[in-house]
């Protein structure tokens, strides 16, 4: 093992994601959602006329949607009370473009996210990292070999302002419409933060860019929009962390990504959520697919109390590829309803879903997913593969997929096991001596193995760290 | 939202059926009931995802279809000497404490606007009585309709340790210048140890409607074997599902459909798993050629109770036509961590290679397409354990081919 895994496996992850910060704003909304919270957030960043007009025209479209809540095993959204959550909390920065030198933040701040371990990450492996504290980034830097090339790795607020015409294009119109769902209306209303990510034609980015969102003020929503547009032959991976101490009152995650991947472009985009879990996580991820392009998610949901998540891809060119990696694990109290959605939209399209869920004391994990193979999209084909391991009675596992195929020309397959951890490989491990929660821990390890060797090492050490703390019940 | 279709129904309508049955006091009120719920209940469930209805009830114009005082059928209700296999009516007569028992103890009459319809509305039904011990082979229940609409009703109840084979048959005898509507209830309870085999074969004509509930209880070590064809109607709803609530009890449901020119099935197979060592088996093949479109949803759901639960299902639809559509949705809801089960569902065309293989042998295309599809429905035919519906089965399918 190398001493970076020897590093990041000693590091105390309960504490490095369960402290608490004192809450420290410059601007801090009101509860609920009003004109006037969302021309406060517009106003305190001083956007162009025409991102307040969205901003409101998504606000007046979020009020006249309804929650989600007759969807067959659904999460439980009923102790949300948006109207109490805060939306928007600037942090008393000096810099409201974020800095570019942990040294130039706050000593809390940077504290926060040494113990979360960023830019150790950064220094080792990263072509750039942003940070993102409560609504804001505070922290922002690519290395020079990158922006040479053209690449921008910026945030979202600044990007408003420095690349208008490509943000007016691609912002939340034809990927992640504010129509679409009541929380991307939501998002629209209020977002604040998040990534832009911008690579020029044919320009590899060889190493993961990589944002991470820390929540620290209690009963705050969060809506960082993250937008990548990958020109045409292009490569990139972005990674987004996130994590939130736990604090009495609810708290709201609703992020909004929109990826573009234009011809031959290959996108990666991986997310380790550890959302505390008095977190609703409830986002809208989408990525529209140009001709040979590719896009990947890589998806591990181990926080939050209740996560309502379905990254998308829309298939949209001749020869475009989709595969979905996702890992849930749900314990104590949480409900975890993640899957993956694709519309197969043009011919020669092809995706691959693989999605693992852990269940335990009485955590809920139901895999939700949508194929559409719309008609004329010959030679298409999926292949879908959910398995679920239980640990214990008290637990749930669904499986709800839903084809829609109205092309014969295709190859759809769907697969779903669900089972407990097998006796007998419990039993073998014990006669080789491991004690049981060592033969469980083993065995959970190798059922994620497929989702943890599409992550960097860091990220892989890191969720199977994770991992091993929820099944010790240590994690808060 | 219900269909308001009751506008034109009225209590005396159903007074009068009852009446003509000479059912007892108890059953006609149980059908007033339903009649009354109507208002309040709505649509059997379909699938939908954001923005779609995969099956779209609400179009159908219920307040024409119905015609409930001018019902007509053929019927061959026969058995063997051992079992009762009783029209309604004389069922009621011999059979009174059983019916009361068992009526609408599995399928509520008043679980949506369609049972409720055929609860209050049905003129024809079946009784079959197995007592204790008797081995049945041969039930036949054949229905021709010749009417607007026909409401039928079927109870099973198998007592401990018997068996029983039965066949049902719907088709249309009169085709009619208007549409026309079926409606069929059948509820299974099977006794302890008892072995039901139910085959159902729908060959209705194209130009009707049907909706089906098929749902059987099983008490423990009984098993309830569905074979489920789908052949007829314009739109098909139809539910074959097991309430496994007895310990040790099995089902399977085996099912195919083949739909062509405008078709459009939706098929539910679903199982609970209520009871431990349970067993289930979902197997269903389909076709559609054309504009057919198929809907099926197969959930297979496993209580908090249901210890050493075994649950398997497939579904596999073979599509013949750009324009047709197969939307599929196999769930599983698993509560109960002691379970082994899985699913898959596959949707393909013809496969290339093997027309390509047989006609480089000399097989015209059109014959290799048939043999295809034929060899297809084979691993769901060779779970049909009853010749005659196997047989059947197969004639139908040859005919669609031609």
């Amino acid at each position: 093992m190398s001493s970076e895994q020897d590093h990041l496996k000693d590091t105390d992850t309960e504490a490095r994601f369960e402290f608490k910060k004192e809450e420290r704003s410059a601007v801090k909304s009101g509860k609920g959602l009003t004109e006037e919270v969302v021309n406060l957030i517009s106003d305190d960043k001083d956007e162009p006329d025409w991102m307040r007009e969205r901003r409101l025209r998504a606000l007046r479209q979020y009020h006249a949607m309804p929650l989600p809540t007759d969807w067959p095993g659904q999460p439980d959204l009923t102790e949300l009370d948006i109207e109490e959550i805060v939306p928007y909390i600037r942090p008393d920065v000096d810099k409201r473009e974020g800095v570019d030198d942990w040294d130039e933040l706050p000593d809390d701040i940077k504290d926060t996210f040494e113990q979360l371990g960023i830019p150790e990450a950064e220094r080792k492996a990263l072509s750039g990292v942003g940070a993102q504290y409560e609504s804001e980034v505070v922290y922002q830097n690519m290395q020079e070999q990158w922006e040479e090339k053209g690449v921008i790795f910026m945030n979202m607020d600044q990007a408003v302002k420095e690349h208008p015409e490509i943000v007016k294009e691609h912002f939340m119109t034809t990927c992640v419409p504010p129509s679409d769902n009541k929380f991307a209306a939501l998002h629209g209303a209020v977002w604040s933060g998040g990534s832009f990510v911008y690579v020029p034609e044919d320009v590899t980015v060889e190493m993961p860019v990589q944002a991470y969102f820390r929540m620290n003020s209690e009963g705050m929503g969060q809506f960082e929009h993250t937008l990548i547009v990958a020109e045409p032959g292009s490569e990139v991976h972005y990674i987004e962390g996130c994590s939130a101490p736990k604090y009495g009152k609810h708290n709201l995650h609703s992020g909004g990504v929109e990826v573009f991947v234009k011809e031959g472009a290959h996108v990666q985009y991986s997310t380790v959520q550890n959302w505390s879990k008095n977190t609703y996580n409830l986002n809208t991820k989408r990525a529209i697919v140009e001709a040979d392009g590719t896009m990947e998610w890589v998806s591990g949901s181990m926080g939050s109390k209740a996560t309502m998540l379905y990254p998308c891809s829309i298939l949209k060119g001749r020869g475009a590829t989709d595969t979905h990696i996702t890992i849930a694990f749900a314990g104590e109290g949480q409900n975890i309803d993640t899957g993956a959605k694709v519309y197969h939209n043009a011919p020669d399209t092809k995706s691959t879903i693989e999605s693992k869920s852990i269940s335990k004391d009485g955590g809920r994990t139901n895999y939700r997913g949508l194929v559409h193979i719309a008609d004329g999209a010959e030679n298409s084909s999926t292949a879908v593969e959910c398995d679920a391991l239980m640990f214990d009675n008290e637990s749930t596992s669904d499986t709800m997929p839903y084809m829609e195929i109205e092309e014969s020309k295709v190859d759809v397959a769907h697969e779903a096991t669900v089972g407990k951890i097998g006796d007998e490989d419990i039993f073998y491990l014990q006669s080789r001596g491991l004690d049981d929660d060592d033969a469980k821990k083993m065995i959970v390890a190798g059922f994620i193995e497929p989702i943890t060797e599409e992550l960097p090492i860091e990220y892989a050490v890191e969720l199977n760290r994770l991992i091993e703390l929820e099944m010790e019940g240590s994690l808060g | 939202m219900s269909t308001q279709v009751h506008a034109n129904l009225t209590p005396e309508q159903v007074r009068q059926i009852s009446g003509d049955l000479e059912e007892p006091e108890w059953m006609l009120e149980t059908r007033l009931e339903a009649l009354e719920a109507l208002e309040e209940l709505d649509m059997p469930d379909v699938i939908r995802t954001p923005g779609r209805n995969w099956t779209n009830l609400h179009g159908l114009d219920f307040e024409s279809l119905v015609d409930p005082l001018n019902a007509a059928e053929e019927k061959d209700q026969v058995g063997p000497d051992d079992v009762d296999v009783l029209p309604w009516a004389e069922a009621l007569d011999e059979h009174e404490d059983l019916v009361r028992e068992h009526f609408g103890s599995i399928v509520d009459p008043q679980e949506n606007y369609l049972t409720a319809l055929s609860t209050a509305l049905f003129s024809t039904g079946t009784v079959i009585y197995v007592p204790e011990g008797v081995d049945a082979e041969d039930v036949t229940i054949r229905t021709e309709m010749h009417s607007r609409s026909l409401f039928n009703y079927t109870l099973v109840v198998t007592e401990d340790s018997s068996s029983v084979t039965i066949l049902e048959r719907q088709s249309t005898g009169t085709e009619l210048d208007e549409e026309q509507y079926y409606s069929g209830i059948v509820e299974i309870a099977a006794g302890e140890n008892s072995y039901v085999q139910y085959g159902s074969l729908q060959n209705l004509s194209e130009e009707s409607y049907c909706f089906s509930a098929k749902r059987g209880e099983t008490d423990t070590y009984a098993t309830i074997n569905w074979i489920e064809g789908n052949i007829g109607t314009k739109l098909t709803k139809t539910e074959t599902s097991t309430l496994l609530s007895g310990d040790s009890s099995e089902t399977q449901i085996v099912g195919a459909f083949f739909g062509h020119d405008d078709q459009h099935f939706d098929i539910d197979a679903k199982v609970w798993h209520r009871a431990e060592h349970t067993t289930a088996d979902l197997v269903t093949r389909g076709v559609t050629d054309d504009t057919a479109r198929s809907v099926y949803e197969g959930v297979q759901d496993v209580g908090r109770d249901a210890w050493d639960t075994s649950s398997y299902q497939r579904e596999n639809t073979l599509m013949l036509s750009d324009e047709s559509e197969a939307d599929a949705s196999p769930k599983l809801i698993i509560n109960n961590h002691d379970t082994e089960a899985s699913h898959s569902a596959t949707v393909g065309q013809i496969d290339a290679e093997d027309l390509l293989y047989m006609t480089s042998r000399g097989v015209s295309p059109r014959l290799a397409r048939n043999m295809l599809v034929e060899g297809f429905f084979v691993p769901v035919l060779e779970e049909v354990a009853v010749d005659e519906l196997r047989e059947d089965l197969e004639d139908l399918i040859q005919a669609r081919l031609e």
